[in-house]
């Protein structure tokens, strides 16, 4: 199961708990973080301190880590708003995962010549699974946000297959 | 991680790779994946009018575990009743193929298959016996 340590990435930036963050707001937000956690740290007057700058510097990290990839956040949020749906709905539907198959044998059997057409429409795919991931969400029906990101899971496999090819 | 020898075996030379027509009354298929490792097996099985298996395919995108698994699930499948398929458990997989504890997973997924595709031909089966209702 996905462990959403405390506190939360989103609450670590002091961001709301939402799926569109500015990027740019977010990269700022590191940055001042960390540079912050610097200075704490050069100020730490005994191990304890130390200790405490560092642990600070790892939640940082481990946030942004978290945060800066869509999917990641949209991962966490789910998690956030229902906890444990991520493992409650890994079981898809026979006609996901029969459409996973035949696209993981479409990309093994590809020629050089069909994979630029294939890795758009694996892109585009992944692109309308993050808008239903996201509507799923937007509309509370966190289950099936769950379960369409694990759907989107096969796209990812499928599109790392190809550039693995290519 | 190292694979034993009967994994080698099955995932170069793979049993019974195919599919079986999925919409023929005698067959059974089984699809299932695990998303977090993106892995998706289908195991097919005909089973003849005594409850025999006659024949068994399976198709799986994963790792080489997951293939074996699959493989030898098919091996033990054809010959066998679908009652006796049913008892099939994963732990037996784990023992014969001795797969590691992080590949344990695999032979779970194998075992869901076959539990599947027993369920789908026993639905398709039921079906057939049972005549449509609302011509009275």
């Amino acid at each position: 199961m996905l462990h959403i340590p405390a506190p939360d990435p989103f609450t670590v930036f002091g961001l709301p708990h939402s799926l569109d963050l500015d990027e740019r707001t977010l990269e700022q937000r590191y940055l001042k973080l960390s540079r912050d956690c610097h200075t704490d740290l050069n100020r730490a007057s005994d191990a304890v301190d130390c200790v405490a700058v560092l642990q600070r510097a790892a939640e940082i990290n481990d946030a942004w880590k978290v945060l800066r990839d869509p999917w990641q956040r949209a991962r966490a949020l789910i998690e956030l708003r229902s906890p444990g749906a991520m493992e409650r709905n890994k079981r898809l539907d026979a006609a996901v995962l029969a459409a996973a198959l035949e696209l993981a044998e479409e990309v093994a059997f590809a020629g050089a010549a069909e994979l630029p057409r294939l890795r758009e429409r694996l892109q585009q795919a992944l692109a309308a699974d993050f808008v239903t991931v996201r509507a799923a969400i937007t509309r509370g029906d966190i289950d099936d946000a769950a379960r369409r990101w694990h759907s989107s899971h096969y796209h990812k496999k499928a599109l790392a297959d190809l550039e693995a090819k290519s | 991680m190292a694979y034993s020898d009967k994994v080698l075996d099955h995932y170069q030379n793979p049993r019974n790779v195919g599919s079986l027509d999925k919409n023929a009354p005698d067959v059974g298929t089984g699809i299932v994946g695990a998303p977090e490792c993106g892995d998706v097996m289908k195991l097919q099985i005909k089973v003849d009018d005594q409850g025999r298996i006659v024949d068994a395919k399976f198709k799986t995108y994963g790792c080489g575990s997951a293939i074996a698994s699959s493989s030898l699930a098919t091996e033990w499948l054809k010959g066998t009743t679908v009652d006796a398929a049913a008892q099939i458990k994963n732990t037996q997989i784990v023992e014969e193929l001795s797969l590691p504890p992080v590949k344990i997973h695999c032979s779970v997924l194998a075992e869901d298959a076959i539990k599947a595709a027993i369920e789908d031909w026993r639905k398709k089966r039921s079906a057939q016996a049972t005549p449509p209702e609302g011509h009275a």
